[in-house]
């Protein structure tokens, strides 16, 4: 992030509805995670919130409602007198929501904002939402020819594989992980069911290499935040989450120039950015909430983040490494293997794991051990795009 | 301005072999037995129809296509080569730009098979092969549906070339073909 002067920005408590394949509808999603978000917080009145930050992909076409951020305050019975925006980056548009809290409160245009991403995507007609995800890649050159996400990430596996002989079984051994630790949180769409490597290789193919459990899922839910200036945030929780870091890049669009699928150098430059912003380096971090929308993914952020060498983030999971206790915690929350990937809600939910986790009033076989920073990932369309947030714990 | 008419002598990074107009576009043979099906009816995902010039600045680009060539814009003040086609240069901004042929061959740098949660109107055609394909001597590679053999039976590398093929409506688009190469000696 640009250096200079800026006022300090803090989580303070938020929210997060069930993940699923849910009998609720939009604005119904939308209430469930102001219940919770509120509800986490009985020192702030409704009043207080000055701005309101959106985070939805497409409710255009899901929800077939657009001007979503009012719907959204009404909802909430909020009057934002600040700021009041949707943001849009497919996958990442709730960090998006985020990052802008932020910018709003560092900049000082906001004191108290209220973070509130959401997504419907179960319909009766699911072909009308797979045409809503091939929308997400360049429509007229790339959609077109019928793909959405699996192919493309199937194609990074395949290169993967190809490159650095990473295995099925690794891919594997993040579904497995990721499914674990949903076992453990209540808001996950995938409950109660052991994911073996083995059975999971035994899950039919979506689009190959990829299975069934290497794919996150088509899924309804709703998560809130609260961000607020460093001097109001002792007010409203006696352990903040201080956001201290932040980077994004953008490297393509059209499938054209996506470059080596194996490797994502927009994610290696924000990564270095994001460190560079904080002063700290991947050895900091002891949790990270990772945008795991395909198992393959989790493997080549490991690397371009700066967890394991390039090449070598097969082995990584594999060895335990981002697991509880190895050398860094990925996805403890389940990630959106686990949980389901309700694309608004997404970025969103994971900041709010990051406070739990913080806090260490995580669940225990998933709480990461004296976690102090966290680091928070999220990618959007083709991995084109990638999103960063680093939190720490002030002790 | 908008992009000049394709012009046959236009240099380009491959040269077009010349294919004959008429309606029967999708390849110089009748499909085979070991095709799969093409996917039918085929959907652009188009709300309006975009490869007609009351609607699009680049229909040179399918009229192009109709004509059996695949062609992009070349910028010709900074001479960077565009995909997708182009009405300003990404990179200089400048707006005079001239139509080339792109190479027709190429090579199979990734593929996947989209097996289901296919868009609307393509449910029907899965599954179906996707690829991008490394054009010969082009500065990019271009997203594809790949036809000509089943998944199982491609691997990394393989020859594939350059076809158009009918789309409902009267229009037309492109795809690629996996060569048959004949059995080593």
């Amino acid at each position: 992030m640009m250096d200079g002067p800026r006022r300090r920005v803090a989580m303070v408590g938020g929210g997060i509805t069930p993940f699923g394949v849910r009998a609720a509808t939009f604005p119904e999603l939308i209430q469930e995670a102001g219940a919770r978000g509120f509800g986490s917080l009985p020192n702030l009145a409704p009043e207080e919130v000055d701005s309101l930050f959106v985070g939805a992909a497409q409710p255009e076409r899901l929800a077939f409602q657009s001007h979503v951020a009012p719907l959204v305050a009404e909802l909430l019975g909020i009057t934002p007198t600040r700021v009041i925006q949707r943001t849009e980056l497919a996958c990442a548009s709730g960090q998006s929501a985020l990052r802008s809290a932020y910018a709003a409160i560092a900049s000082g245009l906001s004191d108290v904002a209220v973070v509130l991403g959401a997504e419907k995507m179960n319909l009766p007609d699911m072909a009308e939402a797979n045409t809503s995800m091939a929308d997400v890649l360049d429509r007229p050159w790339d959609g077109v020819h019928g793909a959405t996400a699996p192919p493309f990430f199937a194609m990074v596996a395949q290169r993967h594989m190809h490159e650095y002989g990473t295995t099925e079984d690794q891919l594997a051994a993040v579904s497995e992980k990721n499914h674990r630790f949903a076992n453990r949180n209540p808001t996950a769409q995938f409950q109660g069911k052991v994911f073996s490597r083995e059975k999971l290789r035994g899950l039919p193919v979506v689009a190959p290499p990829l299975r069934l459990g290497d794919c996150s899922s088509m899924t309804d839910g709703a998560a809130m935040a609260v961000l607020v200036e460093g001097s109001r945030a002792r007010e409203l929780t006696d352990t903040p989450a201080w956001l201290v870091g932040t980077a994004q890049c953008s490297t393509f669009h059209n499938l054209a120039h996506a470059g080596p699928l194996s490797s994502w150098e927009g994610l290696r430059t924000a990564g270095k950015e994001l460190y560079r912003s904080a002063g700290l380096g991947p050895g900091d971090v002891q949790l990270a909430e990772l945008h795991d929308c395909f198992t393959i993914s989790e493997i080549v952020e490991y690397e371009e983040l700066g967890f394991c060498r390039k090449g070598e983030g097969g082995r990584f999971v594999e060895e335990g490494q981002s697991d509880l206790g190895g050398a860094v915690t990925v996805n403890p929350r389940g990630g959106l293997l686990g949980c389901g990937h309700p694309l608004g809600a997404t970025g969103v939910a994971q900041a709010v794991e990051i406070l739990d986790q913080l806090q260490g009033t995580a669940p225990s076989g998933r709480q990461v051990p004296g976690a102090t920073v966290a680091l928070q990932h999220n990618l959007s369309g083709s991995a084109n795009v990638h999103s960063l947030l680093l939190w720490r714990r002030e002790n | 301005m908008t992009p000049s008419l394709p012009s046959s002598g236009s240099p380009g990074v491959g040269a077009a072999s010349p294919v004959p107009r008429g309606e029967a576009l999708s390849s110089d043979r009748p499909p085979r037995r070991e095709d799969p099906p093409d996917p039918s009816p085929l959907t652009l995902l188009d709300f309006y129809p975009p490869q007609d010039p009351r609607w699009t600045r680049i229909a040179p680009f399918f009229q192009a296509l109709k004509d059996g060539r695949l062609t992009t814009t070349r910028c010709s003040r900074d001479g960077s080569l565009h995909w997708p086609p182009a009405v300003a240069c990404p990179k200089c901004h400048r707006e005079e730009l001239v139509w080339v042929d792109l190479p027709r061959d190429g090579s199979l740098y990734a593929f996947s098979e989209v097996r289901g949660g296919a868009p609307l109107g393509m449910e029907g055609g899965v599954p179906f092969v996707v690829g991008l394909v490394e054009l010969t001597g082009a500065p990019f590679r271009l997203f594809s549906r790949i036809v000509g053999r089943a998944y199982a039976g491609l691997t990394l590398g393989e020859p594939v070339r350059f076809e158009t093929f009918p789309v409902r409506d009267g229009r037309v688009f492109y795809r690629f073909r996996v060569v048959d190469t004949p059995a080593s000696p």
